[in-house]
């Protein structure tokens, strides 16, 4: 903060209201979430928190948001975008889609969209200044009277469903289209004036594979989108927030001064970035990574950046990496628009409020056609979770040449994606089994790397191995941290498998573990960073690559390489080792080896 | 949770006031000659509270904490309050707590299936912040030289996979030993469901002559990395805690039992063998407390408010505690259910600062005890207390007669910079900014705890503790809806007031994951715990005590559960509650008992409501002084009243300012109180009932 500093909160609001407004929308946000969370039935929405609710206005800028994963962080409001098409609204609809195309980020990701009706002067008529009325029972209100009138906000929610369809349970096949994918959703109605259309959900859920659960985890999302819708009316009842009204509450500036108040918050928000942005360097930097693959035999897949900062804006270019590819690992704009806000929001310390605001001086340049704003009908499944992480690399990678001395080397860069499905033997039910597995972080300037943590654009939590080993016929025989020693490789030495990059600050050690089928299955992986480490900064080596192998038993003495990315058909007895990557490390290591930072045992380090 | 209990953060504007004061002195002529009956004892990092019974009256006394040696002032205090072996006196403490905060524990090492030496610090392996470039999580209470690999493996269903030899057994023993250390903790692999290894090697390890926990008898609960890591905290805890325990049982001749994160006791010897128990057991007492102050007033339903320097608790009780299975502390796992408190990082202390863009905050960061908010003349920052003495809602004039001269012009000084960054004049205008978003941050905190879980707040009580809750109490209630606000009696040392309250409690429970309708294995694992439960308890307890059964209950291959009691028909009431909670339901699915439990009370539990009645009686003290009140955009004439000069009679109506020890009520225009015969402040609205 700054106490020279003297801003005008603007619009006829003062730095008192806009806080208070502030916690409004934050906390209408939060609750949606809540609702979510608590009335939800599928793990991945209840305990990975994969999901995320956000209040938007009338013509779809955010203005605020509760999110748990980065990915979303940015990309809902083209989902919005995208519903507005179907207007006009009246009290009670309800948007649903998930096509990438239109709106959506990757099949799994279901995303509602709801219009608020505030009631404009008949909703102060009828409120309560001590908020002790019972609130109406959601959407504003309906009526004659209120069709043909446009929403003053919209809510929004995204869940990550477990399966929708396709060809792969999980819905993350290595597909070639999208038609593979999953079912897929343009922007329709799932409700109208309050009632759901049985045809849509039907149709819906007649393409999954667990509808029962589909129907409970998408009825909670409808309860986070009434809870938004009626939080946002209650707010309007409750009068006038501003200073110098204060004494006089409940005389109802209303709905008014709450659009007011959205824009003056956008307002805000955008002077915040601007004066982190004016501590930047003016100039153009240029950075480029690669995916090692596209999982279908293309690689590697060239992303690149121009960064270009001054006159308070922050632009990223995109133009020069590679055109779309076969495989499933392209994405759609929404995802690379959060990977870009994800790694300003880092840059710029990360605690301003996320609204459009905020993202006003960004801009972001991703020629379609390319692997980052794909044509359909590409397969995009994997660009969420594994492209998403690269744009993160590369586009810190270019503010690191801006900004020497302020950005950590690369992370593990990949969500390592295990997809285990089969029959299981004691039930004879099919199971599908997904999880995700953290890395090493990049050692900063001043700091070692965190080992085995999840990395940028996720941040799920795993199964613990006694309820994994309860409810699916596989078994874990390790999980540990990595801490093996050093390789050859090409000539060049380089940190084993996992391992975190030397450097004067050392990267974090990645994950080992090791699952036993005990029938056999479907294996599927979705990994990176198995061809080339993460890139180390400063004169710090890149972090160790990651690695797949399987091998016929536990007992077995050999084992073979998998690929990145590969569906195999393994039998019983088999055990699938997954070592994620290190992170890259920071500034030329010391030249007397045991005696730099880092957590490693010196005997391991003279190895090196 | 914050460190609200901890010892540098615990409460700085009544801190400083009290360091100063010596409230000893001034009470001490109230301490009666008569031996206690009873006392409840809570230490803090700052104070030792104690409320006592003794003679039909309660008597609070408030001592300066003895840091390395907290037992010092608890047992100057029960000296000082007349106790002999009769006496039972009741101990909640923070000294687990800021043992684990300050990480000044044991030495331990870990025994560990082998390949999974690393669970303790992947963890959940997410990290603690989402956007930040070096993100760090707590480091282990182990580290990777002192986590001993064995060889043995478990799997699900009790299968032994590989079986722990006793070569085996010796050789990790001997690892062990090697460690050097203070305590061990040993966590395998589904040993919730089969503890024989576990106890192999604990019998190994006997010969170290050290504290050993296993996972399988104090947590044996689903969930290995929860398990291993709560097994290490107590480890941790046991050597600091069985020290400062037994100091405390031989420097008394009383009947000492220790509050429990339930909100229960345990006698000395088994609260020091599962110290981890005790790290919550503070906010668990001050919540107990306040849900029998509301129900002496007659209110089925109570929303709880603690506001203290740097944070604020609060919960929402209807009928029963809240309870939850399990939460974290400071970064720490802990797998035993606790009773449910909210904490938001909004307190007394928290700093009011505006950002670039021109929006004033409150918090999340804290002026601490030290330099303190502004007012303390220390040239601390712009607080929520210094907006507080701006608004002449802490009376100066009463705080000068304990000792402490609140430095009102630094205050204002403070609140000035902070209007000239929001490009305002008025410093008392930015003073009711910096009050209204404080309050909205409570607000908030309140819905999360009552609107948001579905929860209606409206017509329930707000009791309001704390240094600082009745100063926030009124514009809250009317915020949420709540009826009345209730303000008790020492609502500066209620968590002293919720041990002296808190009756003996045990609880075990275990994973077991059976078919539902497996009655007759629930039956038998039921039982066990009962016996267990049962053994827990003094001989002397255990006629006339209340086992209730409890299973948590799910569909098979879901990853959450539902709590219901035990009893009959338990497959279908999970169906029906299901249904309820979620919306649907499905008959032909699987149902799974994850998790079953056993809560034992002992009836020996106080009715404090009635204690309190018989203690009400209030001695008329000096009238009431005046001072100018900000409110509602305009100075108003308040009185401030001594709370010891209300009588049963007496009607306060707003504005006013009540000020109690160590705790100030800001009655606001349009509320009126006067004394409920249980002694309690009893607040509501006129016209609203």
């Amino acid at each position: 903060m700054s106490a020279r500093r003297v801003a005008r909160a603007g619009r006829g609001f003062d730095g008192v209201s806009l806080a208070l407004h502030q916690g409004l929308f934050a906390a209408c946000a939060e609750e949606m979430g809540i609702t979510l969370t608590r009335t939800a039935h599928s793990p991945n929405i209840k305990e990975r928190l994969d999901h995320s609710c956000a209040v938007f206005d009338a013509r779809g800028a955010l203005v605020a948001q509760a999110a748990h994963i980065p990915v979303h962080l940015g990309s809902l409001p083209l989902a919005v975008e995208a519903a507005l098409a179907l207007g006009p609204f009246q009290p009670g609809d309800t948007v649903i889609l998930n096509d990438p195309y239109a709106g959506g980020t990757h099949l799994p990701d279901v995303t509602l969209v709801s219009p608020v009706f505030l009631g404009g002067r008949a909703a102060e008529r009828g409120g309560s200044a001590r908020g002790s009325r019972e609130p109406s029972p959601g959407w504003g209100r309906s009526g004659a009277a209120r069709r043909g009138r446009a929403p003053e906000f919209f809510v929004a929610s995204r869940a990550h469903h477990a399966d929708i369809g396709g060809g792969a349970p999980g819905s993350m096949p290595l597909a070639r289209e999208i038609y593979e994918e999953g079912l897929r959703i343009p922007p329709v109605f799932l409700q109208r004036g309050g009632r759901t259309e049985p045809g849509v959900l039907a149709l819906l859920l007649a393409n999954v594979r667990t509808p029962a659960e589909r129907r409970a985890d998408l009825a909670a999302q409808q309860g986070a989108q009434a809870t938004g819708a009626r939080r946002l009316v209650e707010y309007a009842r409750r009068g006038s927030l501003a200073l110098a009204a204060r004494g006089a509450r409940g005389r109802g500036a209303g709905a008014a001064e709450l659009v007011r108040a959205a824009h003056a918050l956008m307002d805000h928000a955008e002077r915040v970035v601007r004066a982190e942005l004016a501590g930047l360097p003016r100039g153009r930097w240029r950075f480029e990574d690669a995916l090692d693959d596209d999982g279908l035999g293309s690689g590697p897949v060239r992303i690149a950046v121009t960064l270009a900062l001054g006159g308070g804006k922050v632009r990223l270019d995109f133009s020069g990496s590679s055109p779309q590819v076969p495989g499933p690992v392209n994405t759609v704009e929404p995802v690379t628009r959060a990977a870009c806000a994800y790694a300003l929001r880092c840059v710029l310390g990360g605690d301003w409020p996320v609204n459009a605001g905020a993202f006003r001086p960004l801009e972001i340049v991703a020629p379609a056609g390319t692997v980052l704003n794909a044509r359909p009908p590409a397969a995009v499944s994997a660009g969420n979770v594994e492209t998403s992480q690269r744009i993160v690399d590369v586009v810190l990678g270019a503010f690191a040449r801006a900004l020497p001395g302020r950005i950590p080397a690369a992370s593990a860069g990949t969500m390592n994606n295990l997809l285990v499905g089969g029959r299981d033997p004691r039930s004879g039910e099919p199971f599908a089994y997904y999880e995700t597995l953290g890395g090493g972080h990049g050692a900063g300037p001043g700091w070692d790397g965190a080992s085995a943590m999840q990395v940028h654009m996720t941040n799920t939590r795993n199964t613990p191995i006694e309820a994994l080993e309860h409810a699916y016929p596989l078994r874990v025989l390790e999980t540990r941290v990595s801490r093996g020693g050093r390789a050859r490789s090409a000539g060049r030495r380089e940190p084993g498998a996992g391992r975190g990059g030397n450097g004067r600050f050392r990267g974090g050690d990645g994950i080992v573990r090791s699952l036993e089928l005990l029938t056999a299955a479907r294996v599927t992986l979705i990994t990176e960073r198995r061809a080339r480490g993460p890139y180390g900064l400063a004169g710090g080596e890149p972090g160790g690559r990651g690695e797949n192998r399987v091998r016929a038993s536990a007992g077995a003495r050999s084992s073979r390489a998998l690929p990145a990315k590969v569906q195999a058909d393994l039998p019983a007895g088999a055990v699938v080792t997954i070592v994620s990557p290190g992170g890259g490390g920071f500034g030329k290591p010391p030249r007397r080896a045991g005696r730099q930072a880092g957590r490693a045992p010196a005997r391991v380090r003279r190895r090196g | 949770m914050s460190g609200k209990r901890g010892a540098s953060a615990r409460v700085p504007r009544r801190a400083a006031v009290r360091r100063v004061a010596r409230p000893a002195a001034g009470r001490a002529a109230r301490v009666p000659r008569s031996p206690a009956t009873a006392i409840g004892v809570d230490t803090g990092g700052t104070f030792t509270d104690f409320v006592s019974l003794s003679g039909g009256r309660l008597v609070a006394l408030k001592l300066p904490s003895t840091g390395r040696a907290p037992e010092r002032a608890v047992l100057d205090g029960l000296a000082r309050l007349g106790t002999v072996a009769t006496t039972r006196v009741r101990h909640g403490s923070t000294v687990a707590t800021n043992t684990l905060l300050e990480r000044k524990g044991a030495r331990v090492t870990l025994a560990t299936t082998a390949g999974f030496e690393d669970l303790l610090e992947i963890g959940r392996q997410d990290r603690p912040e989402l956007y930040a470039l070096a993100p760090r999580r707590v480091e282990p209470l182990v580290p990777s030289a002192r986590r001993v690999g064995v060889r043995e493996r478990l799997g699900p269903d009790c299968a032994v996979l590989r079986t722990l030899t006793s070569a085996e057994a010796k050789r990790a023993a001997l690892a062990v030993a090697r460690t050097r250390p203070q305590a061990v903790a040993v966590g395998f692999l589904h040993a919730y469901a089969d503890p024989r290894h576990e106890r192999r090697l604990g019998r190994a390890l006997a010969s170290l002559g050290v504290p050993v926990t296993l996972s399988s008898s104090l947590c044996p609960e689903l969930r290995e990395y929860e398990r291993f890591a709560t097994t290490v905290t107590n480890a941790y805890l046991m050597p600091r805690i069985a020290g400062y325990l037994g100091g405390l049982a031989r420097g008394t001749p009383a009947r000492l039992e220790i509050v429990l994160s339930h909100g229960g006791t345990a006698p000395p010897a088994l609260a020091a063998r599962e110290p981890v128990r005790q790290l919550l057991s503070g906010p668990a007492a001050g919540l107990a407390a306040a849900w029998q102050v509301a129900r002496a007033c007659g209110f089925a339903r109570a929303l709880t408010l603690d506001v203290g320097g740097t944070s604020t608790d609060c919960a929402y009780v209807a009928g029963a505690l809240p309870r939850r299975r399990a939460r974290e502390l400071a970064g720490f796992p802990l797998l035993l259910p606790v009773l449910d408190v909210h904490t938001v990082g909004a307190g007394g202390g928290s700093i009011a600062w505006v950002d670039a863009g021109g929006l004033l905050h409150v918090g999340p960061g804290s002026a601490g005890a030290d330099p303190g908010p502004a007012c303390y003349g220390h040239g601390g920052p712009a607080t929520v207390t210094d907006a507080l003495v701006v608004l002449g809602r802490i009376p100066g004039e009463l705080l000068a007669g304990s000792g402490l001269a609140l430095d009102r012009a630094a205050a204002e000084r403070s609140l000035a910079g902070l209007a000239r960054a929001l490009g305002r004049r008025d410093a008392v205008e930015v003073a009711e900014g910096v009050l209204a978003v404080a309050d909205a941050r409570m607000e908030a905190a309140l819905r999360r705890v009552s609107v948001e879980q579905a929860h209606d707040p409206r017509g329930a009580a707000l009791v309001a503790f704390g240094g600082a809750g009745g100063l926030h109490a009124c514009a809250l209630a009317e915020a949420l809806g709540a009826t009345a606000v209730l303000f008790p009696v020492h609502a500066g040392v209620l968590s002293a007031l919720g041990a002296l309250a808190g009756g003996s409690r045990r609880e075990r429970s275990r994973s077991v994951l059976t078919d539902a309708r497996e009655g007759a294995a629930l039956e038998r694992a039921w039982g066990a715990l009962e016996r267990g439960v049962r053994s827990d308890f003094r001989p002397a307890e255990r006629r006339g005590l209340t086992l209730e059964r409890w299973a948590e209950v799910r569909y098979s291959g879901q990853s959450h559960e539902v709590p219901l009691s035990g009893g009959p028909g338990l497959v279908e009431r999970f169906h029906r509650e299901h249904e309820r909670r979620y919306g649907f339901s499905d008959p032909a699915r699987a149902v799974e008992v994850v998790t079953l439990e056993v809560r034992g009370a002992s009836p020996d539990a106080w009715d404090l409501v009635a204690r309190l009645r018989a203690a009400a009686t209030r001695i008329a003290g000096p009238g009431p002084g005046r001072v100018r009140v900000r409110a509602n955009g305009r100075w108003l004439a308040a009185r401030v009243w001594p709370r010891a000069a209300l009588t049963r009679t007496a009607i306060v109506r707003g504005p006013a300012v009540v000020a109690d020890a160590g705790a100030t009520l800001w009655v606001a225009p349009g509320w009126s109180a006067r004394v409920h015969a249980s002694g309690t402040l009893l607040l509501t609205r006129r016209g609203a009932g």
